[in-house]
C-alpha cells in the first residue's frame, strides 16, 4: 500500500504542473488582461493603466508570469486576488464553507433519495412504479438547475414557507447560536433541494442498472442455490456489489464541493465558489482563477485516490497490486 | 418495506424544516431606524484613492468626506470639509478655509495637514489612482500649500474652471496612513480584509461589518460634523446594511418581501411595481434619465483602415457625412424604445444627457427615423442599389460591415437586432458578432478592429471630465483614438474648445463653448446617439426626506423612517 500510495503522489506532480500550464496559457490566449476593462473609465488615464499593469506584473510574457505563480504556490502562497487585492486562499475560503455546506446537503439528498428509489425500480423491474419513476428520473434530468431555482424562488414567495434565496437572514449577526443553525438550515432546503433532485436522476438510473444487472450474475444465482432467503440475497449479495461505482463517485464528489453551481447560485443569491470564480474568469483575475482550478485539481485528486483505496475495502475482487498495475 | 422507511424519512426531513423557526427579535426597519439596500458586487477595496470600481464606491462613499460637494440637484460645487473658499490672482490662487471642529473616528481632530497628505498621495507616481488624471492641468500637478491648520493654498499654473469638481476627491486621516505611503505598502491598505473598526473615517457613517458576499453594514458617525436648522444631529438613521445581491431578480425578490427598503427597478419591473405600490405600501418615483449615452460609433481610423496605398472602402463610408446622415437616419428610436425599455426611454439627441442641466444643449434638431429619406440620401451621394437588396458604394463595393457589443446586456443585442433589420431594408448587410467585454476594449483602444460598436459611456456633469472621449489626443476618442495631431479641422475645433471651456470660471459662460462641441458631434457624426433609460426608484412608504436624482442622493443626511 505504500509503495502504490508514493507511486499516486509522485504522478500529481506532474499532472498538476500539466493542468495549471494550460489553464494559464488559455487565460493568457484571450485578448487583453486584468487592467483592460478599467480602460474605458474616463477617469483613469493610459499612464495609471500602465503602472498598474506592471505593478500586478502583467507586461512580463506568459512563461515568465506562469513560473513566478508557480514559484509563488511552491512556498504556499497563491498569491493576491487582482480585483480584491486580498489573499487569494482568503477569498476562497470565506465563500468554500457555503459552497461545502451546500454541496453536501445536496449530496446527502440526492443520495437518500436516488438508492433507495433505485433500489425499488429495480426489484420491481418493468411495473408501473418503475415506468413512473423513471418518466420522473428522466423528467428531472432534462429539466436545468436553473430553472428549477426559479420555479423555487417563485414558491418560496407565493407560499412564504422559506426564504426568498440566500445564505443567511441580513440580521444573522444578532441571533443566537441556536437560531444561527435553525436560520442557516431555513435557509439550506431550497437550495439544496433544486441542486440534489438535478442528481437524483442519474443516480437513481445508475442504481438501477447496476442491480439489474447483477441480479443475473452467476454468484448471485450461487448464493440463491446455497438457499439463502431473497432478503438476503438481494442485500448481502447484490447491493454490496451494485455499490461499487457510487464509491468512485462520491470520490470525484469530493471535487465538485468546491466546484459550485454558477448559475443556482446566482438565481438563488448563494455566496459560494461559482460566482466568485465566474466573475473571477470573465474579468481575468488570473491568481484568483488559478488558485481555484489548483485546489479543484488537487482535490479531484485526491478525491480519485481516496476512492480507490475505498474500492479496495469494500471489493475483494480489488487490491492494491491490481490498481497500481492500472 | 424500504419504501416506507424512505417516505418517512423524508417526511421527517420536511416536518424537520418546517418546524425550524427561527428565533429573533421583530426586525423592525422603522424602529432601529436602519436603511437596508443592496448592491451588486463585492467591494474591490476600502482605501478611497484606490477605488475602480462603483461596488467599492458605494461601499465606503458614506465614510469620508471631501473639501467640497456636488449638489445634486443645482449640480454646483458646496462647501463639504471646507467651510469657504476664496479665489486670488485672476483665478489662479484658490484659499480653503477648512470647518473647524471635524473629528476622525478615533477623536483626532481633521486639520489641514489631512488634505496636504492626501494631495501628495494622490500625486505619488508610486500610487496608480484615478483622481490625479483630473488634478493635472495641462499636464501640470497644482502647487499646494498649508500657512495654518485650518487653510489649504492651491496654485494653478492658468485660471482653471473645472478644479471645484475636481477638487470632490475622498480626504484620507494622515495620522494613520502616512506611514504606509512612506512605506510603499499604501497600494495594499486598506484592502477588504481590513477589520471595519481601522477604518478611520469622518463621513456620515461608519462601517461596523463586512460579510464578503453577504452584507455591508454602519452606523452613524457621532461625531458627524453636518447638524440640521434646528441644532440636531444628522444623519437622521442610526444605521444602514447593504446586501450583496449579485442578480438582478434576487433584489428583486427581496424588495417585494420586505428585507430591503429601496430598490432600482428594471424597466419591465416599473409598471408591475406601480399597479402594486399601494398593496405593497411603496412609492415609486421617478428619478430622471440616464446620465450617460449610449451610442453607435463607427471606427474612422486610419491606422486600422490604411495600409500603404490600399484604402479599405469602408474608411471612406464611415468618414462620408452624407453616409453617416443616412445611418442616423436609420435608427428607429422609437421601435428601441417601446421594445427594449418598454417605453420607458426617452430619444438621445446630444451626447450630453439633458439632466445636465448646466452644460446640456437643447437646441440640437434630431435626426427622424425616416429609411425613405435615409435611401434617398443615399442614392444621391451615389450609394446605389447593386442589385435587389445589395446597395454598393460610389465604387461598386457591397455595402458590408461588422456590428460588435459587450455580451450579456440583453437590451444591446435587441438595439443590435434592430438596427441590422433596417439596414438590410436599405440594402446595408451588417455581421452581427457580441464580444466579451474585455475583448471588445482591446479591439477598441489596441487592435482597432472593428467597424461599428454599440457602447456606452457613463455621465459627468463637467465636461472636462469627458476630455479623454472628446478631445482628439485622448485614448477614449473612441472613432479615432490617441491622435498626435487632430485629422479633422472639427476634431481641431473641439479641442480648441475644450481648452477655452476650462478658462472661463462663471458656469453660465463656459456652457455655450460645450453646446457648440455637442453641435458638432451632431453634425460630424462620429458617433449616433440611441436612447436614454428613464430611471425610477421604489422605497418604502414609511421613508421620509428621501431624494433620489440621476446624480445622487440629496441632503441623504435628512433621510429617516417617519416617526410612529
Amino acid at each position: 500500500m505504500g509503495r502504490f500510495l508514493l507511486k499516486r503522489l509522485l504522478l500529481m506532480i506532474p499532472l498538476i504542473i500539466g493542468i495549471t500550464f494550460i489553464s494559464f496559457a488559455a487565460m493568457s490566449l484571450v485578448p487583453g488582461n486584468f487592467v483592460s476593462s478599467l480602460a474605458l473609465d474616463p477617469k483613469i488615464s493610459p499612464q495609471v493603466l500602465k503602472q498598474m499593469e506592471a505593478e500586478f506584473g502583467l507586461d512580463q510574457p506568459l512563461m515568465i508570469r506562469y513560473l513566478r505563480w508557480l514559484w509563488q504556490v511552491v512556498h504556499m502562497n497563491f498569491g493576491v486576488s487582482l480585483a480584491y487585492r486580498v489573499n487569494v486562499t482568503n477569498l476562497i475560503a470565506s465563500r468554500a464553507a457555503n459552497t461545502v455546506l451546500l454541496a453536501l446537503a445536496s449530496m446527502i439528498l440526492s443520495w437518500a433519495i436516488a438508492i433507495p428509489v433505485g433500489i425499488i425500480v429495480a426489484v420491481r423491474q418493468n411495473s408501473i412504479l418503475d415506468r413512473t419513476l423513471s418518466f420522473i428520473s428522466f423528467l428531472g434530468m432534462s429539466v436545468p438547475g436553473f430553472f428549477l431555482a426559479f420555479l423555487a424562488m417563485d414558491f418560496a414567495l407565493w407560499s412564504g414557507w422559506f426564504p426568498v434565496g440566500g445564505s443567511f437572514s441580513p440580521d444573522y449577526a444578532t441571533l443566537d447560536t441556536w437560531s444561527q443553525v435553525a436560520d442557516r438550515f431555513n435557509h439550506l432546503i431550497l437550495p439544496a433541494l433544486v441542486l440534489g433532485l438535478a442528481g437524483v436522476a442519474s443516480l437513481m438510473r445508475l442504481m438501477r442498472s447496476q442491480i439489474l444487472e447483477i441480479k443475473h450474475a452467476e454468484f448471485v444465482r450461487t448464493a440463491r442455490a446455497k438457499g439463502l432467503s431473497e432478503s438476503r440475497v438481494m442485500y448481502k449479495h447484490v447491493l454490496r456489489n451494485a455499490l461499487n461505482p457510487f464509491v468512485t463517485m462520491a470520490g470525484y464528489g469530493l471535487a465538485d464541493l468546491l466546484g459550485g453551481a454558477a448559475l443556482v447560485e446566482t438565481v438563488m443569491n448563494l455566496q459560494g465558489l461559482g460566482l466568485l470564480l465566474l466573475t473571477a474568469v470573465r474579468s481575468l483575475d488570473v491568481p484568483l482563477v488559478m488558485g481555484s482550478v489548483l485546489m479543484g485539481t488537487i482535490l479531484l485528486l485526491v478525491g480519485n485516490l481516496l476512492a480507490d483505496i475505498a474500492l479496495v475495502a469494500v471489493d475483494p475482487r480489488v487490491d492494491f497490486s491490481t490498481l497500481a498495475s492500472q | 418495506m424500504i419504501r416506507i422507511r424512505a417516505v418517512l424519512f423524508a417526511l421527517a426531513a420536511l416536518l424537520l424544516a418546517a418546524g425550524c423557526r427561527v428565533n429573533r427579535p421583530p426586525n423592525d426597519h422603522a424602529a432601529t431606524q436602519t436603511l437596508y439596500d443592496s448592491m451588486s458586487s463585492d467591494p474591490g477595496t476600502f482605501n478611497p484613492l484606490l477605488v475602480t470600481d462603483s461596488a467599492s464606491n458605494a461601499a465606503i462613499g458614506d465614510l469620508f468626506e471631501s473639501l467640497v460637494r456636488i449638489n445634486p440637484q443645482t449640480l454646483l460645487p458646496e462647501p463639504g470639509l471646507a467651510a469657504s473658499w476664496a479665489l486670488g490672482d485672476g483665478g489662479k490662487t484658490i484659499t480653503f478655509h477648512l470647518r473647524h471642529g471635524v473629528v476622525w473616528s478615533d477623536g483626532v481632530p481633521f486639520t489641514s495637514r489631512d488634505v496636504i497628505f492626501t494631495m501628495r498621495t494622490i500625486y505619488d507616481p508610486k500610487v496608480p489612482n484615478s483622481t490625479v488624471s483630473s488634478m493635472l492641468i495641462d499636464g501640470q500637478p497644482i502647487a499646494f500649500a498649508a500657512p495654518d491648520d485650518y487653510t489649504v493654498v492651491m496654485r494653478l499654473p492658468r485660471p482653471f474652471a473645472p478644479l471645484f469638481y475636481s477638487v470632490g476627491f475622498p480626504i484620507i486621516p494622515a495620522h494613520i496612513l502616512e506611514p504606509d505611503v512612506a512605506s510603499g505598502a499604501f497600494i495594499h491598505t486598506w484592502g477588504i480584509d481590513t477589520p471595519p473598526g481601522k477604518l478611520i473615517a469622518d463621513g456620515a457613517y461608519l462601517m461596523t461589518r463586512y460579510v464578503p458576499a453577504q452584507q455591508l453594514a454602519y452606523r452613524r458617525n457621532p461625531a458627524y460634523w453636518m447638524r440640521d436648522g434646528s441644532g440636531g444631529e444628522l444623519p437622521r438613521l442610526r444605521g444602514q446594511v447593504r446586501l450583496i445581491v449579485p442578480d438582478q431578480n434576487a433584489q428583486y425578490l427581496r424588495f417585494m418581501v420586505g428585507i430591503t427598503d429601496v430598490y432600482s427597478p428594471r424597466p419591465e419591473e416599473v409598471n408591475g411595481l406601480r399597479e402594486n405600490a399601494a398593496r405593497l405600501h411603496i412609492t415609486v418615483k421617478d428619478v430622471g434619465i440616464d446620465t450617460g449615452s449610449l451610442f453607435f460609433v463607427f471606427n474612422r481610423n486610419p491606422r486600422h483602415y490604411v495600409a500603404g496605398t490600399v484604402t479599405n472602402p469602408k474608411y471612406k463610408w464611415f468618414t462620408d457625412p452624407n453616409f453617416m446622415r443616412a445611418l442616423a437616419h436609420s435608427i428607429d428610436k422609437q421601435g428601441i424604445i417601446n421594445l427594449c425599455f418598454r417605453g420607458l426611454a426617452v430619444p438621445a439627441i446630444s451626447d450630453t444627457s439633458p439632466e445636465n442641466k448646466i452644460f446640456y444643449n437643447p437646441n440640437l434638431t434630431p435626426y427622424d427615423y425616416d429609411l425613405n429619406r435615409a435611401a434617398r440620401i443615399l442614392d444621391e451621394a451615389g450609394y446605389r442599389m447593386l442589385r435587389p437588396g445589395v446597395r454598393g458604394d460610389p465604387d461598386g463595393h457591397p455595402l458590408i460591415f461588422s456590428l460588435t457589443t459587450n455580451t450579456g446586456v440583453p437590451v444591446r443585442d435587441q438595439m443590435c437586432a434592430i438596427f441590422k433589420q433596417d439596414l438590410a431594408t436599405l440594402g446595408i448587410q451588417v455581421n452581427y458578432r457580441p464580444l466579451e467585454f474585455i475583448s471588445l476594449v482591446k479591439a477598441l483602444e489596441s487592435s482597432f478592429d472593428w467597424d461599428c460598436v454599440l457602447i456606452g459611456f457613463g455621465g459627468t456633469i463637467e465636461p472636462n471630465d469627458a476630455s479623454n472621449f472628446l478631445r482628439s489626443s485622448g485614448n477614449l476618442h473612441v472613432w479615432n483614438p490617441s491622435q498626435s495631431k487632430p485629422a479633422t479641422p472639427w476634431e481641431a475645433e473641439i479641442d480648441s474648445l475644450m481648452d477655452q471651456g476650462t478658462t472661463v470660471m462663471d458656469e453660465r459662460q463656459r456652457a455655450p463653448f460645450y453646446w457648440r462641441i455637442q453641435q458638432i458631434l451632431h453634425d460630424e457624426l462620429p458617433i449616433i446617439e440611441t436612447v436614454r433609460q428613464a430611471e425610477y426608484i421604489a422605497y418604502r412608504n414609511t421613508i421620509v426626506g428621501y431624494n433620489p436624482t440621476v446624480w445622487g442622493l440629496y441632503k441623504p443626511e435628512w433621510m429617516e423612517f417617519r416617526a410612529q
